[in-house]
């Protein structure tokens, strides 16, 4: 009884492993890091999500401490990565915020800042 | 009161203040995720599918009886914000459990959840929505407990997220808090029972109240992942980015019709952990009593649950009617 259900719960797991391609499509990770400080301004922000993206419906916006935007706009999407290139920028706390449609249709939505200064 | 009744009241009372072992939804608003809770019900609307749900404990009763719950759960989402579970639960009870004393296994009744999500606000990670859960009479077995009428329970459900917090409160950002006000309502108001002295032959009647029981818990989480995707990224392992470490509480206050229950609250503060992957969770939570009537000992409780909307988004994962999830804020804005 033990030793079967064990068995089960493993093959459970292993049908169902983290790294599915199906699902909310959230955020993994970012360049620059979600909330570290870089020494001076990016040239663009980057992001990596847990699954493949619809690039017709996702974005990411960028403001500086003064709440002005400094994307160019234009989103970039590549599988389950995103970029926008910035203007040239001064130091201080830059907001980041993302909205994407993954290619199951579901939508998702977040926002981080980082620090640009010594 | 005879044995016999005494051992049935008490049992009954006693599964009716322990945990519930069923499983519970998942919610996206906006940055926050909250993950299924394993004790208590928090405000998700969702299809998914929790199986098993394990759990071990040592009942209140006098004598205290060791009890072993294995359940699962399906919820399906009529439409976006309306969705109905059904779920049963296998309950084990050892000696000196049961109506003879010897132990006893059985199904409890079978509940089904009626749930509709009346507010959101990503904005806020603010979520609430309410809920009527049926407990049906006479579906499971009466030896571990289950009653022979049915059970009505409204329940109000809220989750917030503490993610608009300002930038000098980041740290507690992750944090976020769900609860759950339900009024249990027994279709019955009390049950008597006719029998027979057996020294004097004479005819005795044993009545057991069935009280009216505010059910209320909640929970508290700190949740990784959004520390990693919204807050800082401190470079952790994977596994350990994945963690919601929680403490759960479930609580039963008997308020009317208590002249056999007592008027005391029972029920048990939960901490443990909930580990999210994509498409599943698998959580793990300590039970411990609050008080001897809520039990003996430190009991457990275990539960995979699997995201059927992320599995299996266009069939099983869809709602039956309407879109299978409009933007939580709407595209265009920019």
């Amino acid at each position: 009884m033990h030793r079967s259900f064990y068995a089960g719960l493993i093959l459970l797991l292993l049908l169902f492993p983290t790294g599915s391609a199906r699902a909310h499509a959230l955020l993994d990770h970012a360049e620059p890091r979600v909330g570290n400080t870089v020494a001076t301004a990016p040239h663009e922000v980057t992001l990596w999500f847990t699954q493949k993206l619809e690039s017709a419906f996702s974005t990411i916006t960028v403001t500086n401490s003064a709440g002005e935007r400094v994307d160019t706009g234009k989103t970039r999407v590549s599988g389950s990565q995103m970029a926008v290139s910035l203007r040239s920028g001064g130091a201080g706390t830059y907001h980041v915020t993302w909205r994407v449609l993954s290619v199951d249709t579901h939508t998702s939505n977040g926002s981080f800042a980082f620090q640009v200064g010594p | 009161m005879s044995l016999h009744l005494l051992r049935a009241g008490l049992s009954g009372l006693a599964i009716m203040l322990v945990p519930s072992s069923k499983s519970f939804a998942h919610e996206i608003v906006g940055n926050r995720f909250f993950p299924a809770t394993l004790t208590i019900d928090d405000p998700g609307v969702n299809d998914e599918l929790a199986f098993p749900t394990v759990s071990s404990f040592k009942t209140g009763d006098d004598p205290s009886v060791r009890q072993r719950d294995f359940s699962g759960e399906f919820s399906k989402r009529i439409t976006e914000a309306f969705a109905v579970s059904i779920g049963p639960t296998y309950s084990h009870l050892s000696p000196p459990g049961g109506l003879t004393g010897m132990g006893a296994n059985g199904f409890q009744n079978l509940e089904t959840t009626f749930k509709y999500r009346v507010f959101k606000d990503p904005a806020h990670e603010f979520v609430m929505s309410v809920g009527l859960d049926v407990e049906w009479g006479g579906t499971g077995a009466a030896s571990v407990g289950a009653d022979p009428f049915n059970t009505y329970t409204p329940t109000v459900f809220f989750g917030k997220g503490f993610g608009d917090l300002p930038d000098t409160l980041s740290w507690i950002r992750p944090v976020a808090v769900t609860g759950q006000i339900g009024y249990a309502i027994p279709g019955r108001r009390s049950t008597t029972t006719v029998g027979i002295d057996p020294d004097s032959g004479d005819t005795t009647t044993d009545t057991e109240f069935h009280p009216r029981v505010l059910n209320w818990g909640g929970s508290i989480q700190y949740s990784m992942p959004y520390l990693k995707s919204a807050v800082v990224d401190l470079g952790l392992p994977d596994f350990v980015n994945r963690l919601i470490p929680l403490v759960e509480a479930t609580l039963q206050t008997p308020v009317s019709n208590t002249f056999s229950s007592g008027t005391m609250t029972t029920g048990t503060v939960n901490p443990g952990f909930i580990w999210v992957a994509n498409t599943f969770q698998f959580g793990i939570e300590a039970l411990i009593p609050i008080n001897r009537q809520s039990g003996t000992n430190v009991g457990v409780i275990a539960q995979l649950h699997f995201y059927l909307d992320d599995i299996d988004p266009r069939g099983i994962g869809r709602p039956i009617f309407g879109d299978a999830s409009p933007p939580a804020t709407p595209f265009g804005r920019n």
